[in-house]
């Protein structure tokens, strides 16, 4: 899996979970970007996503991840 | 020791003082000889020892064992038994006697005359703040998120540094682990920044909550007498009165660390400036808030069984319905915990656990319904008049909870919330009858005026340290504004019963 695959599939899931058709996501997005991010939803975002990629996140990841693009980082070392 | 005493001031300048003398290598020895003292100098030594030894001695193991079987499963073994001995202990000298309590209560309802006994539980200072710093130690380290403390002397330091052992503010070992072992050279700007901020620390709680806390003292303690309008101005009065104690010490723990070279993470952000309640809870007491949401409100979110249940719930429900339920159900498993973390007692369960839930659930709830309202009577919400609104009714609804976390039982609370209905209002008009309840009006004004100084403040943090916009300032008004501080605290601070220098400088005026 490239890159821009994640991307694209990591957009749906953005879009999915925050009923929002119009978002993109990029590698410097934060929670700060997406209105209903807070800490409640970032959650459901982190399940969503290892539901779609069919990876774990540790706990540790789950609360130091600033943006994105680490998060792109976790999932392509997971998927290899 | 009080943070307010002069013990506790002489205790940090000679602290500050050896730390500052001897080689930097060894500073933090110098900090760790001082925490213990400060832990372990109230009453009996020996015990005290044991009981340190009894969180230490595990946690320091437990660290080391989690990292050594990383790859394997026995750190999650390891993990769990450090936080089983933590939390076994934390309840043992906390909640024994709420548990106790709470079994005689059932008891009693089955005219069972065998009640168990309350235990003596004498726990060591900060057993609440330290606890959950080494519970976070040690499921950072499973986590990957930090290393364990190799020296047992480095991490007795860790669990131990004494200025956050009173009144938090909650610290993780990765953000800390530099500075507090690091080298620090002295720095006279950070001494005057740490004195500035010691001193605002030293305004709050001189000035404000201790003089809330004679009027609320009065009205609380005299149910018979005071009724409506004094309670409503008690229950304000209380709000105010633990802010400013709580930011306040707070504002002393930080200032004492900055010249230590140590930073601290700040614990609140101008909690009454806040819209709703879970805006509000997002500006208070932010630390002990950030450790629930990471090591217990995200771990059971996404645990296996909380996946299970809400996608049984799929099932059935629409999947905004299904965020909803799971979300309302670990927020109340949150606040639960929060409450009993306050203290064994029912009313800091309802006070600060339940209430809290139901109003931020109700907020949630209720926002469709009052956007269609608002747009319907053409409401701008984004106006100074609706902010103000919002603000007023998170400050009364928080006050409201905190009736319950003021008052010794239950029973008090309902009868204060039901003495709030007589009507009673022209107390307030009548200038005699406000002020026979502890404030005179000499006392009132000088409490209005300095709440009003607080609350400018608070405003101004809101776009950034106040410090540094002073310090852009020229030196006249930098200087006139110490001062000031300086001289309000020493005339117009509460310092307890016969000594009250107020009393004779600004009332000959």
């Amino acid at each position: 899996m490239n890159k821009e695959e994640v991307y694209e599939r990591l957009n749906n899931v953005f879009r999915d979970v925050f009923d929002d058709e119009s978002i993109v996501v990029k590698p410097e997005t934060t929670s700060k970007d997406i209105e209903d991010w807070d800490s409640l939803e970032h959650i459901n975002l982190i399940v969503a996503v290892e539901n779609e990629f069919g990876i774990k996140f540790n706990m540790g990841e789950v609360t130091t991840m600033k943006n994105v693009e680490e998060m792109v980082d976790i999932i392509l070392s997971r998927v290899g | 020791m009080n943070l307010t005493s002069l013990v506790f001031a002489l205790f940090c300048i000679i602290t500050i003082c050896i730390y500052f003398i001897v080689p930097k290598k060894i500073q933090w020895v110098i900090l760790l000889i001082s925490s213990l003292v400060f832990l372990l100098y109230d009453g009996s030594l020996p015990l005290n020892i044991i009981k340190f030894l009894l969180i230490l001695v595990p946690t320091y193991f437990c660290g080391l064992l989690i990292e050594k079987n990383k790859e394997n499963k026995k750190a999650k073994i390891y993990l769990t038994i450090g936080i089983m001995l933590i939390v076994g202990q934390l309840f043992y000298f906390k909640y024994a006697n709420f548990f106790i309590n709470t079994i005689n209560l059932f008891l009693e309802k089955f005219n069972s005359e065998n009640l168990i006994n309350n235990i003596e539980t004498n726990s060591l200072i900060g057993i609440s703040y330290f606890s959950l710093i080494m519970i976070s130690y040690l499921v950072d380290i499973y986590n990957g998120i930090c290393k364990p403390q190799k020296n047992p002397f480095k991490c007795a330091l860790f669990m131990t540094y004494f200025p956050i052992l009173t009144s938090g503010p909650f610290i993780r070992y990765k953000d800390v682990e530099e500075d507090l072992y690091g080298k620090h050279k002295f720095d006279l700007n950070r001494l005057c920044n740490g004195l500035m901020r010691i001193l605002w620390g030293l305004f709050k709680i001189l000035v404000i909550s201790e003089r809330c806390g004679m009027f609320v003292d009065t009205v609380y303690g005299n149910l018979d007498k005071y009724f409506g309008t004094f309670i409503i101005v008690a229950a304000g009065l209380f709000t105010l009165q633990l802010y400013t104690n709580f930011s306040g010490s707070i504002d002393i723990i930080m200032g004492i660390s900055e010249i230590f070279g140590i930073k601290l993470p700040e614990n609140f952000t101008a909690p009454f400036f806040s819209r709703t309640i879970t805006e509000f809870w997002r500006n208070w007491h932010i630390t002990l808030g950030a450790w629930l949401r990471d090591y217990i409100f995200y771990p059971v979110l996404k645990s296996d069984s909380m996946q299970k249940f809400s996608a049984d719930l799929k099932k059935r429900f629409s999947k905004k319905a299904v965020k909803k339920i799971t979300l309302y159900v670990s927020m109340l498993v949150m606040w639960i915990i929060i409450g009993i973390w306050h203290g064994g007692n029912y009313t800091f369960i309802i006070g600060s656990g339940l209430l809290q839930f139901i109003f931020m659930v109700l907020e949630d709830l209720l926002e469709p319904l009052s956007n269609k309202i608002n747009k319907k009577l053409g409401i701008n919400k984004e106006t100074f008049s609706y902010r103000l609104y919002q603000r007023i009714r998170t400050f009364i609804l928080f006050s409201f909870s905190m009736i319950f976390f003021r008052a010794k039982t239950v029973e008090e609370a309902l009868t204060i919330i039901f003495n709030i209905l007589v009507w009673n209002p022209w107390v307030l008009l009548d200038n005699n009858t406000l002020f026979t309840a502890g404030l005179d009006i000499y006392e009132f004004r000088v409490l209005i005026i300095s709440i009003v100084i607080l609350f400018v403040v608070d405003k101004l943090s809101r776009t950034g340290s106040v410090r540094e916009k002073l310090s852009k300032q020229n030196i006249v008004f930098r200087w006139t504004v110490t001062y000031l501080l300086i001289f309000g605290i020493i005339i117009f601070g509460c310092y307890g019963s016969g000594y009250n220098p107020a009393e004779f400088i600004y009332r000959q005026f």
